[in-house]
């Protein structure tokens, strides 16, 4: 998939909207941070999620760290897979690898996360 | 019963020789290994015949893991090119020194141990992993989320877990039940014989002791004893800076971290 159509949080969460249904997961740079996903807390289909709140973790092999939703909203999906298959998320963040489908509160507010490439600079940014 | 359990000897003969000493005095009645008999120091062989030779059960951690299969990976999660370019010294000595008979033992060593007793009523079940239940080389360190551990622990059917792999030890007590019905789990990492990293540079090993009424319904009926010992840290460092081992390893011995 083309990152350009996505928004990024400088939490390293990636979001995409379609229609009123966004689609999260995290950014490449954050996986390979994390290293070897061992475990993944996801939330249940129906709970509500305030912007920036923790929704989930990602467990790796030597750390844990929680997933912040990227913008406010119902959770409408969650990657059953990764429970089988938590390395999912490492080895194709941005396909395979998603974590919930949401409906945003405010859709409108993906235009005051950032594009790929103000994400890419920061991450460039934060490894120098 | 009173059980000795010991881990990440990391090919370190002089520290194991000490251990063997230190543990003779407590007259248990079981000895268990928990791996990562291999690796950052010269001694790879002498200490697998050591521990083969007093037929102590051991299971496999992920040096010995990645020892026995002829790679050049120890699954040790390197953070730096420095760490990992140290870390290739080191996997390539083993592999050069090892011969086809211990290394062909650490093949065949496995992943985890479990001993169910029938106590009481209840069945008290006890998990010797290397790293973690799932993963041989997930760390678990003494910070680690209540939650994460205990769905660890759950997962695993563990009532007493045991592990090592992050060569810092701690015993954490957590219940799974509630205040009417509790049921408690101990982690217990038993920290390492030959490579400390909790800042304390003497061997680390733990002596597991319960009785016939202990339950998961009372957190004190299972108790666990760290037992710190000296040995000749500089003959084991001094081995290091001698071979084409980074002499970061011989300070890490003589700091404990």
């Amino acid at each position: 998939m083309a990152t350009d159509q996505l928004y990024f949080s400088p939490e390293h969460t990636w979001i995409r909207l379609e229609g009123d249904s966004a689609t999260v997961g995290i950014s490449s740079f954050a996986q390979d941070e994390l290293g070897e996903i061992v475990y993944v807390e996801l939330p249940r289909v129906g709970e509500t999620f305030q912007r920036d709140e923790v929704f989930g973790s990602l467990e790796s092999l030597k750390t844990i760290s929680d997933l912040f939703m990227p913008l406010a909203g119902e959770v409408t999906g969650v990657n059953q897979q990764l429970a089988d298959e938590p390395t999912l998320v490492n080895e194709q963040p941005f396909t395979v690898g998603w974590l919930i489908k949401f409906r945003p509160d405010k859709p409108e507010g993906l235009h005051e996360l950032l594009t790929a490439e103000a994400y890419n600079r920061l991450t460039k940014d934060q490894e120098n | 019963m009173k059980i000795i359990l010991f881990s990440d000897v990391h090919a370190n003969l002089p520290a194991l020789r000490a251990f063997f000493a230190d543990a003779e005095r407590h007259s248990a009645d079981a000895i268990y290994c928990l791996g990562d008999l291999v690796g950052y120091n010269i001694w790879p062989n002498e200490v697998i015949e050591a521990v083969r030779s007093r037929r102590i059960s051991t299971i496999a951690g992920n040096y010995d893991f990645g020892i026995g299969r002829h790679s050049d990976d120890c699954g040790c999660a390197y953070k730096t090119d420095e760490e990992r370019a140290n870390g290739a010294i080191s996997i390539s000595l083993t592999n050069e020194l090892i011969n086809d008979d211990n290394r062909t033992y650490l093949r065949t060593l496995p992943a985890h141990i479990r001993l169910d007793f029938q106590l009481n009523d209840e069945t008290l079940s006890l998990l010797l992993v290397h790293g973690s239940p799932r993963r041989i080389n997930e760390y678990l360190f003494e910070d680690r989320s209540e939650n994460s551990l205990l769905r660890i622990l759950k997962g695993a059917d563990a009532d007493i877990l045991c592990f090592g792999h992050t060569h810092q030890p701690f015993h954490r007590i957590l219940n799974s039940g509630d205040d009417n019905r509790p049921h408690f789990r101990h982690a217990i990492n038993i920290g390492s014989v030959g490579k400390p990293k909790d800042r304390d540079n003497r061997g680390t090993y733990a002596i597991l002791e319960f009785s016939e009424s202990s339950s998961v319904l009372d957190s004190n009926s299972v108790t666990v004893t760290f037992v710190k010992f000296d040995y000749d840290v500089e003959t084991a460092a001094r081995a290091v800076e001698e071979s084409r081992l980074p002499d970061a390893y011989a300070e890490n011995l003589r700091n404990g971290y």
